[in-house]
């Protein structure tokens, strides 16, 4: 990886790292890869990917309003909100 | 006194429930170990106070009158659940989980909240922004993570009871450093609603108890059928305490051949031999099986729980709830931002991880791969159940170690959960339990078990703590 590669990565995440972080954070990075790396020489032939250990059916319930979410209890989790709207900074000039 | 000592004691009317907190928040104001993030005094108090005026409603439930700590993953309605973050630092939910409700609803009263790795993420507790926990046995060893705050809790006889989550070894882990029980139940068992999700498709809530009985009490209370988590299991009620009773049949376990070629420590070695002559002479058959893939389990892991963490935590934004930078020139530095500060380094060096190997370009090479590896243990798992009824290994590599380490090797901390990661990637119910005590220090068990075998796990698990004193040690 280099450091495009690791401005995209964190642009991907949204997380800023200063140009000073970058070193550290691509040490820790490539030293994680060299355990995952380990899985490269496996033979896996013939192996569907499994994404869940149970397989298990997908539970469906009746499409009833249930009135569970208050939305005033989420708003004031906000740090910053109005009415019934979450304030953000202008996104279109 | 542990958990049947108290329940019965509150049920005996020998003591009330108020005492019963008013004593358990005294041991938490004392505590040294950094056990708690947060503790309800007033709160407490008013619910033990409500128990005590309707003890003939409250007696027969599973967990009446007992104090508990919750790890501080589980959502707490209108009271601070931080899940070890500076991004939840002040985030109050504005409903419990179902966890908290099936155990508020089972007769307990929760006093605190226990400190946890961040946002479940290490094995040592060092990566909570609250401060690391310290191993009641001793100060300068971690408790293991990361549920390190709910394994230190029962060892320190603060609570008998306290609750967990085991993604990858988090609860099994630190019951086998701390010397007290744990169990991960199947995938699916408990509902999922309401604990701060890290990998969804591992992640598993469980009990801690100092044994299997009081495990087994929480279980009943924990475990539910909920429409609220789409991936839990509907199935026929068991009561897992009453299956306590009944006599375990003579069983076929599972040992792994060339067990000491994975690295592990001769204290935990000499504990786990100690541990299959005490099986064998409680009448059960031990049978060698072959499970060389064990050690691929890691490199998928650490590709499968950083991939599924960085799309649950993308929710961690800065606008809906939880820590918003001050730093909001546009939408893009709001995010950017908000992120570098409220995530800890552990939890951000995931996330990138899990962003590359769902990237284009390289799902194909990890992603898939990983989930590949997974059907591999998967399908082992089911072949090696086919001759035998349970596996049986040591919990951990080591026992408890010194603070700090993962700074000189941070791959050698993922290691250390080499033997716990296979049951998640597989979904299966695994118990720790204290089978020994070497250097001043415990050494946990680990029985692994079929899907939906938790109630043979504490089975066994029982009988063997009819015989052994292990769990009744206290630092």
């Amino acid at each position: 990886m280099d450091k495009i590669e690791l401005k995209n990565l964190l642009f991907l995440a949204r997380i800023n790292a200063s140009d000073d972080e970058h070193p550290e954070i691509m040490k820790k990075l490539e030293n994680t890869f060299k355990l995952i790396d380990e899985m490269q020489d496996l033979n896996l032939d013939g192996l569907e990917p499994l994404n869940n250990p149970l397989e298990l059916n997908n539970v469906m319930r009746k499409d009833e309003n249930k009135d569970r979410n208050d939305k005033s209890n989420f708003l004031e989790n906000s740090p910053d909100s109005d009415d019934d709207y979450f304030i953000v900074p202008k996104i279109i000039e | 006194m542990n958990f049947k000592q108290q329940r019965d004691a509150f049920r005996e009317r020998k003591i009330s429930a108020k005492e019963a907190v008013q004593n358990a928040l005294e041991r938490v104001k004392a505590d040294q170990n950094n056990i708690f993030i947060n503790h309800f005094e007033t709160e407490a108090l008013n619910i033990a106070e409500e128990i005590d005026n309707n003890f003939e409603n409250f007696k027969g439930l599973p967990l009446s009158g007992v104090p508990i700590a919750h790890k501080d993953i589980f959502c707490t309605k209108n009271i601070t659940t931080t899940c070890g973050s500076k991004m939840l630092e002040n985030f109050k939910p504005p409903y419990d989980s179902t966890v908290v409700e099936n155990c508020n609803n089972a007769g307990s009263i929760m006093i605190g909240k226990t400190n946890m790795d961040e946002f479940a993420m290490g094995s040592s507790n060092e990566t909570s922004y609250f401060g690391p926990v310290d191993n009641p046995w001793n100060k300068k060893l971690v408790p293991g993570g990361s549920s390190g705050g709910a394994a230190a809790c029962v060892a320190a006889n603060i609570t008998s009871i306290s609750t967990g989550t085991d993604t990858g070894g988090s609860i099994r882990q630190p019951a086998a450093l701390c010397g007290i029980t744990g169990l991960k139940p199947t995938y699916g068992l408990v509902s999922r609603w309401g604990m701060i999700a890290f990998c969804s498709s591992m992640d598993q809530a469980g009990p801690f108890s100092k044994d299997a009985f009081g495990c087994a009490a929480l279980l009943d209370a924990m475990s539910s059928f909920d429409i609220k988590d789409s991936t839990c299991s509907q199935r026929k009620e068991i009561n897992y305490e009453r299956c306590l009773d009944e006599d375990t049949k003579s069983l076929k376990i599972g040992v792994i051949k060339n067990l000491e070629s994975f690295g592990i420590s001769d204290s935990v070695l000499k504990a786990y031999e100690a541990s299959l002559t005490i099986l064998e002479s409680l009448g059960h058959k031990l049978i060698e099986v072959d499970f060389s893939e064990l050690s691929s389990g890691i490199c998928s892991y650490y590709v499968i729980a950083p991939a599924e963490c960085s799309s649950n935590l993308s929710r961690f934004d800065g606008v809906k709830f939880g820590h918003r930078t001050n730093k909001q020139q546009d939408i893009s530095e709001l995010y950017m931002s908000t992120r570098a500060e409220g995530f800890g380094d552990e939890v951000k060096k995931r996330i990138l991880i899990g962003t590359h190997v769902l990237s284009a370009g390289f799902y194909d090479a990890y992603y898939l791969k990983a989930q590949k590896v997974r059907r591999m243990i998967k399908n082992k798992f089911e072949e090696m159940y086919k001759d035998v009824d349970l596996i049986f290994m040591p919990t951990t590599l080591d026992q408890a170690f010194e603070k700090n380490r993962q700074s000189e090797d941070p791959n050698r901390m993922y290691k250390e959960d080499l033997l716990t990661i296979p049951a998640n990637l597989a979904g299966l119910p695994a118990i720790s339990f204290p089978n020994g005590f070497q250097n001043g220090l415990p050494t946990g068990g680990q029985l692994i078990g079929n899907y939906f075998q938790e109630d043979l796990l504490l089975q066994l698990t029982n009988k063997i703590q009819e015989v052994t004193d292990w769990h009744k040690m206290t630092p």
